[in-house]
């Protein structure tokens, strides 16, 4: 297809597509009144609102604890590791492991700004993970631009550490999502009603994309993660990544996501250089309690078209997911701290780094016992038992023991 | 008392997490447990110095570095790292194996991309196709240990095992391949300086050092230039100039990098050999009688060395490292250095008990891994070796049975 022509799509598909919204909008829409009353995308967000992602931006413990216009918050995290490959250790320390800022500002009634400042291990890595601006013209369309977190999975939307019940985040979220996945975009968002109680939530953005450091600045084959960072667009053509959420009652969501785009150069200056290649990941996640268990799990295909020179070396299929399950107990147990609690988890997480060799992967169980002195804070302990194989298929035994402590402030 | 009650609870809970760690912790297996030395095949030889198991580890750790694109990989090569063609420092599979053309009469087909294909190259680079019409010898890897023994025994070891022209009409006549080592490689090294050197690395026993064979690795396999072959390899047939999709300056890797590789292959020790049985010992004598022996030598010895682990040590490697016609079967047509299109090195026989195990089950033998047994093997020996195998083929059921079970337990 022409480039010309290309493009006329693209604005007609946008144009449709914001035409279908409003119709939709009208429909759906609540009345003005409860609109106002229902508005959680607003930074007037009171706990008893449902927040647009639990967990996710705008709902977070600092939010709600300041009168003023601005708030500064953020959360740490500390690790105690001691990991094991094949009988000898890998790894035994202490990890000073993230420490991150967040700040946020109630502009106007319509305007909204949020931001994440990322401090890795001690400093080695510094990232603005969140930096965006929120123009929200009715609860069922806002816009968004800046450096937003992509909405791929939930996990990458709600992945803060004192939130996350596990020390590690899951293998397929670092191994192949790329968590935490943020981008300069702009697109929309938004939540219509479905049913009584029940509602849609949609993010939809057009990004820069991923840069082809997925594959030449990777030496263990495909990774995405390594194609992060393209802060300038490298192709000068967008990547697209949208979620689609329905969550018929609280406690339960459903999330279909996917980013797909170009991730190399294939065009300088007008003139083709190489043949365009895409990545293209889809996500499947779940969020739902029951008899006092929550469950909360994702699934990951990644597609990646590899330069013909590497197929063989380069995955062009991964595949990865992860399922955990908690419950939590002893509320109040430890008498001096009233709102104390205990919670058991157990999580099985896994990423098969080339889906078409029988090696090449690497999945884990993971035990524990996570202490809360109050929800803000939270002491994990976590045993880890897993397997990677290689390229020939060749099994290594991996174990860990973890401990961490993680609070926002 | 309900506080006292409480934190008895507490208490409780918090030995039953402790005795729970303990248990856990205790249980050496499910802290993962490692194999013994003697059964894998990249463990360091015994008796070296602290200096010299420091230099293992780091030599270590560059075979199993896999290089991308952003640090050198390419622009044309074959895999990302040692340790990708070389599984756990044993053998190799069919996916691994590297296709080599021409030789020296035609100047190694260098215009088409000889003397060895790159299958595989960089974004914007272009792989050398594998040409048609011309002799093709695909190489399996073999494993790499017991590299360092293997240089350390003395070229008159070698000589005295040789019979060029069957003076004893045994029908078996070992020469050694006669070679001249690259110039990079300093008269310092084993097998190094100048003058002709007995070749034996490589499945035609064509390579004289470990150094040689490691900076062709590096240059050859992975496209990595070093300072001792600062110029990259490339496609001839390329209609753009590799430069262009060349990401890392060159020399990709510096001489530390090479000889840390270096030191680690010498100083790899072979694993045990299996447990000795009567079965077994009817199986070594049978080695013997059937004529196996008179390639595959069961021992020699090496001489002086700079590194005391190596100097003066029986070598259990089953081979003469010397070449042999093995008949139009296993022909390769395609001279390298001094050997024939129909010769081949005797195949060291030691690390077979565990070959399966770091393929994943998986077994491939002979220099192009054609055979999958060990039985399959020994019946494609043709040429020098046709008595032997009508030897082998002439035993009964049991005898070849125990002898398979030695060659399996060496
Ligand atoms: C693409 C696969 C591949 C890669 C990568 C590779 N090798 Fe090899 N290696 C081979 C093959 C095939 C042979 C046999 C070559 C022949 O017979 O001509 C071999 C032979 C050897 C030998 C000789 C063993 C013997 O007893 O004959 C050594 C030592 C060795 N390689 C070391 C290395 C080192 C060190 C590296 C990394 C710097 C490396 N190889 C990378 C395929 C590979
Ligand atoms: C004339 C010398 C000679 C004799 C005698 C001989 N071999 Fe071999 N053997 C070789 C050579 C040379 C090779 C390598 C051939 C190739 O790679 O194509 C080899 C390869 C092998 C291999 C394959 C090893 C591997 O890793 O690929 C086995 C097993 C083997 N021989 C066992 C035997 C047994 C058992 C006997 C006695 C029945 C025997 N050989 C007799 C020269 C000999």
């Amino acid at each position: 297809m022409p480039p010309r022509a290309r493009l006329r799509l693209l604005v007609g598909g946008v144009l449709a597509g914001v035409a279908a919204t409003l119709v939709a909008l009208h429909l759906a829409a609540p009345s003005a009144a409860a609109a106002q009353q229902r508005d959680t995308t607003r930074g007037d967000t009171s706990r008893v609102e449902r927040p647009f992602v639990r967990g996710g931006v705008y709902d977070k413990p600092f939010e709600n604890r300041l009168g003023s216009r601005t708030a500064f918050g953020g959360y740490a995290e500390a690790h105690a590791r001691h990991e094991r490959a094949d009988g000898a250790t890998e790894e035994s320390g202490f990890v000073a492991k993230r420490f991150n800022l967040f700040a946020s500002a109630r502009v106007s009634d319509v305007v909204r700004f949020a931001s994440e400042l990322e401090f890795e291990e001690g400093g080695e890595e510094i990232k603005l993970e969140f930096a965006a601006i929120d123009l929200r013209i009715h609860p069922a369309l806002a816009l968004r631009g800046g450096m937003i977190l992509s909405p791929l999975g939930r996990f990458n939307l709600s992945h803060d550490s004192p939130l996350n019940e596990f020390t590690d985040r899951p293998l397929v979220s670092t191994e192949l999502i790329g968590v935490a996945l943020s981008e300069p975009g702009f697109g929309a968002l938004g939540q219509l009603r479905a049913g009584k109680g029940g509602r849609l939530t949609y993010e939809l953005y057009a990004t820069n994309g991923f840069h082809d450091g997925l594959i030449t600045a990777s030496e263990d084959g495909t990774r995405i993660p390594l194609g992060r960072g393209n802060h300038e667009d490298n192709n000068a053509s967008p990547a697209f990544v949208g979620r689609l959420a329905w969550s018929p009652r609280q406690a339960f969501e459903l999330g279909l996501s996917a980013h797909r785009g170009a991730y190399n150069v294939f065009k300088i200056e007008g003139v083709d250089v190489d043949e365009r290649r895409n990545a293209t990941i889809t996500v499947v996640d779940f969020d739902a309690s029951a008899a006092g268990i929550r469950l909360q799990g994702e699934a990951a295909m990644a597609s990646v078209q590899v330069p013909a020179g590497l197929v063989g070396i380069y995955a062009s299929r991964q595949r990865g997911a992860y399922v955990e399950a908690t419950r939590e107990f002893g509320r109040g147990l430890v008498r001096t701290l009233s709102n104390s609690i205990f919670a058991a988890k157990v999580r099985w997480d896994g990423v098969d780094f080339d889906s078409s060799l029988p090696g090449d992967s690497h999945a884990q169980w993971t035990l524990g016992v996570n202490f809360r002195p109050t929800r803000e804070s939270v002491v994990k302990f976590d045993v880890v038992r897993g397997r990677t194989r290689d390229a020939f298929n060749n099994a290594s035994e991996r174990a860990a023991f973890l401990v961490s402590l993680a609070t926002y402030f | 008392m309900l506080t006292l009650l409480t934190s008895f609870k507490v208490a409780r809970g918090v030995v039953f997490l402790a005795v729970l760690a303990l248990v856990a912790i205790s249980c050496s297996d499910f802290l993962t447990s490692a194999p013994d030395d003697g059964d894998v095949f990249d463990a360091p030889l015994e008796g070296l110095t602290a200096a010299e198991q420091a230099a293992f580890v780091r030599g270590d750790a560059e075979f199993g570095r896999r290089f991308s694109p952003a640090t050198g990989l390419g622009p044309v090569f074959n895999n990302v790292s040692c340790i990708s063609c070389h599984s756990g420092d044993g053998r190799g599979r069919l996916e691994n194996s590297l296709h080599r053309i021409g030789s020296v009469a035609d100047g190694f087909l260098g215009a088409i991309g000889g003397p060895q294909i790159q299958d595989k190259a960089t974004p914007g680079a272009h792989a050398e196709p594998i040409p048609t019409g011309v002799a093709v010898s695909v190489r399996l890897p073999p494993p790499v240990f017991g590299a360092g023994l293997i240089e350390a025994i003395p070229d008159a070891a070698l000589i005295a095992l040789a019979d060029e022209n069957d003076a004893n009409g045994d029908g078996i006549s070992g020469r050694p391949n006669w070679t001249t080592s690259h110039e990079y490689v300093p008269a310092t090294e084993p097998g190094g300086g100048a003058g002709p050197r007995i070749g034996r690395f490589g499945r035609k026993a064509q390579t004289p050092t470990i150094l040689q064979q490691t900076v062709e690795a590096y240059h050859q396999d992975m496209g990595i230039t070093s300072e001792f072959h600062p110029q990259e390899n490339r496609n001839p047939m390329s209609p753009v100039p590799a430069e262009n999709f060349d990401l890392a300056a060159d020399p990709e890797v510096p001489s530390a990098t090479v000889l840390a590789v270096v030191h680690y292959l010498r100083t790899l020790a072979p694993p045990a050999a299996g447990a000795e049985s009567a079965a077994r010992a009817e199986g070594k004598s049978l080695f013997t009688s059937v004529g196996c022996a008179q390639c595959h030598v069961p021992t020699l010895n090496t001489g002086l060395h700079a590194i005391a682990a190596l100097a003066n040590k029986p070598v259990t490697l089953y081979s003469d490292l010397l070449l042999h016609d093995m008949g139009d079967a296993l022909a390769d047509n395609r001279p390298d250095g001094g050997a024939s299109g129909r010769e081949w090195r005797t195949t060291p026989l030691w690390g077979l008990r565990l070959m399966r195990q770091f393929l994943n089950g998986q077994a491939f033998l002979m220099h192009d891994g054609r055979a999958r047994t060990v039985e399959q093997a020994i019946l494609l020996h043709g040429g020098e070796a046709l008595r032997a195998r009508t030897a082998f083929a002439g035993l009964s059921v049991g005898q070849r049975a125990s002898l398979l079970d030695f060659v399996e337990s060496r």
